[in-house]
């Protein structure tokens, strides 16, 4: 009866809600009966559901591949650096921010430092082998100028990481910042002016009063990146990447591309990506787990 | 609050059951209006007397994307295509529509096209590995029949071509012929061998001795790269033919495999001594080090027509092509004084110089199972096959799009020719190249479509192409699996296998050599060369 009463009060609130759980339906969740091809041997021109079922071949199949794990590797290996470098970047960047005194400065700033999201990756990798390349690249011309030898940004594996942690920091970092610009803003005001009276320094006042404030947005993005640690996007390893570093550059999303697309085995595809999906949710889990355990924050 | 949760729940069944309903209309809907159109169709056949206004068809056909069609047209709606809608499609009641696919990522779209069971009624693809995989899982249409009712043009004018499009007694698809077999040629900059007091090289060492002498002087200036290279077929098949000392049948059967449309002999002897060559001319700056990013070949152009270059290698004559905007005519205007010469690089151990070519094959078209209009596609590539339309697709019209020289027709190069003729060869997709009957006209031919200056050269460098030249691939009498199934990773694995071995230092190429080929064999060569023994004795028998 009141859950009756409840309704009649708040239905607009459930029609509202009603387009999302539609989409999330459609687009989500309808897919998922595709996954069923990853046990299939799946023939595209007999369909789905016409497909023989095959059990765990794939999955036997993808286990007993060298180029997996080289590609699992590499996706832990890149995401890792971007997790260590790439993740308190934006933080840095956030805090630095809100120190500034000029708004009309800190604006500008701040639009600058979003642009690079803007730009494809496609754009970014041709700007990139200008800037990078060995031989005719600008910052190479330059180094040579001061006497510097040749630096192979992009064609030595351990200099081609590096290349590929900065750009993606440099490209990232701006719109990363947003979300923590935003949580600082909801800090009471009066926390400073208090610290400002007892004499702490600038450092102090970052240190005990915007990094606990945003504690908790920090560790809800930390987890959902921890989620994101074996899924990797296609478009930086696979235009930053060349055949020369393909044996850090070559990763589960490329992997995919190339097995499933290029050579058109769509059950193999399927199950790598069904392998990424359930990783993921595991590492999301733990994470999620350790972060209750220790400091009481979790998403779920 | 458990009412409150109870509530959500009910009204998320009503959602879902909701958006189930939705789905399943939408896709209902469809089946039937299929079904009512289709007994239109049906009807409309009983019900006119007359026999040939039948309902109006549409017929959809792939072209290629190239991006270079000039102003005011696209690929998919100009003078050519209306001039298909007119003779063609109209007479036959067929409305025509063409798909674009990108020239540069074509498989991977017609794949996902045959995949999802959209692709155009008329497809073509060069990869003969995907055609095969799909004819095996049934996605292509047997032409067998169609053939010989609608086709007799089309079969005659294609002829012995026609029997790489059979797999296991049935024509999967009609192959385009390919006129002109030659593959690769090379140039060699005259004003530096004239510098160097050099003849142009004959043998491979001289070919190297003269290198090493152009990167001494440095007759490019800093940025001098002797011979031109990137990371493409036109630039390490010429020199790693040159190197394999076995020429039997047998070894290419048993120690080639075939990635793609091309020959790769990586277990022949030789092959390592190739690389091990291209290894030695890139520790010696011989070559532009960033070879490897150069996938598309731009920079290698854009070093010859800089002159960096000292000998450059292409597709058969390719930087003759374009008349004033010709790769050598930029050459010449970029350095002044500077000349080319036709020359025949790399000898083998024999002393010939023996190079890859073409077998007389193009395009696989082929028509999809799921296509409702395969009678109408067939019909369509019929009729590219008569001489008129051959003529007029290739040439427009006398006067108009080109004139006639020698007996030659030679497009004249002007607006209206470029709006009718700019995509030519990916509208009349039965031939590669046009034949006029023999091979002394078509290489008059080829000639004349060279501005005057360059014409003689032209014309000699083309020839030098044929000579000790090898068909490739050498064939099995079907694809095979493994081929089909791994050719993309072979590719890479090759690629990387170059691309370590020549940048390895000179004393660790060996290992690295060693290490890469290990590399290949176990991801996908073993398995290749495992079915190629195989279905080797099983032709032998």
């Amino acid at each position: 009866m009141r859950a009756i009463h409840y309704l009649q009060r708040y239905w607009q609130l459930y029609i509202m809600l009603l387009p999302v759980i539609a989409y999330f339906f459609v687009f989500k969740y309808m897919p998922l009966y595709g996954v069923t091809i990853a046990f299939k041997e799946y023939n595209p021109f007999k369909g789905v559901n016409a497909s023989e079922w095959i059990g765990l071949d794939v999955f036997r199949n993808i286990f007993a591949m060298e180029d997996f794990y080289t590609a699992l590797r590499n996706t832990f290996l890149l995401n890792g650096l971007d997790f260590v470098f790439g993740f308190p970047a934006p933080i840095f960047l956030a805090i630095c921010l809100n120190e500034l005194k000029f708004a009309s400065f800190k604006r500008l700033s701040q639009t600058l430092l979003y642009l690079p999201h803007f730009i494809s990756w496609v754009i970014i990798g041709g700007i990139m082998y200008q800037l990078f390349a060995t031989n005719y690249g600008i910052i190479n011309l330059l180094l040579a100028k001061i006497g510097i030898a040749k630096i192979p940004f992009l064609s030595d594996s351990s200099y081609w990481l590096v290349t590929y942690t900065s750009v993606g920091i440099w490209q990232s970092i701006g719109w990363g910042s947003i979300i923590y610009l935003a949580a600082m803003t909801g800090i009471n005001k009066e926390l400073y002016d208090a610290a400002d009276v007892d004499g702490a320094s600038r450092l102090r006042r970052i240190w005990h009063i915007t990094i606990p404030g945003i504690r908790s947005t920090i560790i809800v993005l930390m987890i959902l990146k921890i989620g994101d640690m074996v899924d990797i996007g296609f478009d930086r390893p696979y235009i930053i990447g060349n055949v020369m570093v393909r044996d850090v550059s070559d990763v589960l999303s490329t992997f995919i591309y190339r097995v499933g697309l290029q050579n058109s085995q769509y059950s193999t595809a399927t199950a790598v990506g069904l392998f990424q999906a359930v990783v993921g949710l595991a590492f999301v889990l733990t994470a999620n787990y350790v972060s209750k355990k220790t400091t009481d924050e979790s998403i779920i | 609050m458990k009412a409150f949760r109870k509530g959500v729940m009910q009204w998320f069944l009503v959602c879902m059951v909701f958006a189930l309903v939705l789905v399943g209309c939408s896709s209902g809907d469809n089946s039937k209006s299929e079904e009512s159109g289709e007994s239109a169709v049906s009807k409309g056949a009983d019900t006119n007397v007359v026999e040939k206004p039948k309902e109006r068809v549409k017929l959809r056909v792939e072209v290629f994307d190239r991006g270079n069609a000039p102003e005011g047209v696209t690929v998919t709606n100009n003078e050519m295509i209306a001039y298909i809608q007119k003779n063609f499609g109209d007479p036959n009641n067929i409305d025509l529509e063409f798909v674009p696919v990108p020239r540069t990522d074509e498989i991977n779209q017609l794949s996902v096209l045959m995949a999802a069971g959209t692709a155009p009624d008329v497809s073509f693809t060069y990869n003969s590995g995907a055609v095969y995989n799909w004819a095996k899982q049934g996605g292509l249409t047997d032409l067998t029949q169609l053939l010989s009712e609608n086709g007799p043009q089309l079969q005659s004018y294609i002829g012995d071509a026609m029997n790489y499009g059979v797999f296991d007694d049935k024509q999967y698809a009609v192959v385009a012929r390919r006129v002109n077999l030659e593959k690769y040629t090379s140039i060699i900059r005259q004003d530096w061998l004239d510098k160097a007091q050099l003849p142009v090289p004959k043998t491979t060492e001289e070919t190297y001795n003269t290198l090493k002498k152009f990167k001494e002087m440095n007759l490019g200036g800093n940025r001098t790269f002797p011979l031109s290279f990137a990371l493409t077929p036109d630039s390490y098949e010429p020199i790693i033919w040159s190197f394999i000392k076995e020429q039997s049948d047998e070894a290419r059967y048993l120690r080639s495999v075939t990635i793609g449309s091309r020959e790769y002999p990586i277990l022949a002897d030789g092959h390592k001594d190739g690389v091990r060559f291209l290894n030695k001319l890139y520790n010696e700056g011989l070559i532009d080090p960033d070879f490897a990013l150069d996938k598309d070949k731009k920079k290698k152009e854009e070093n010859f027509v800089n002159g960096y270059t000292g000998i450059m290698t292409s597709d058969v004559t390719q930087y003759y092509f374009g008349g004033e905007e010709s790769q050598v005519n930029q050459l010449e205007k970029n350095v002044p004084g500077s000349s080319v010469t036709p020359l025949l690089p790399w000898t083998d151990f024999e002393g010939k110089t023996r190079q890859p070519a073409y077998t007389p094959s193009g395009m696989y078209i082929i028509v999809p199972s799921f296509s409702k209009r395969s009678t109408e596609a067939i019909k369509y590539l019929n009729w590219l096959a008569q001489d008129e339309v051959i003529q007029y697709m290739s040439f427009g019209e006398e006067g108009v799009h080109h004139d006639v020289v020698d007996g030659f027709p030679v497009r004249n190069g002007s607006d209206a020719d470029k709006k009718l003729l700019f995509n030519t060869g990916d509208m009349l997709v039965i031939t590669n190249g046009i034949d006029f009957g023999s091979a002394e006209r078509n290489l008059a031919y080829n000639g004349l479509v060279i501005d005057e200056k360059h014409r003689d050269a032209a014309m000699a460098n083309r020839k030098m192409s044929s000579q000790d030249a090898v068909r490739q691939p050498i064939a099995f009498d079907k694809p095979l699996d493994s081929e089909a199934k791994n050719s993309t990773i072979m590719l890479e694995k090759y690629e990387e296998l170059l691309v370590k071995a020549m940048m390895a230092k000179p004393d660790q190429f060996d290992t690295v050599y060693d290490a890469a080929l290990k590399d290949f064999m176990s991801s996908a060569g073993n398995e290749v060369i495992a079915e190629r023994t195989a279905a080797y004795e099983a032709m032998n028998k």
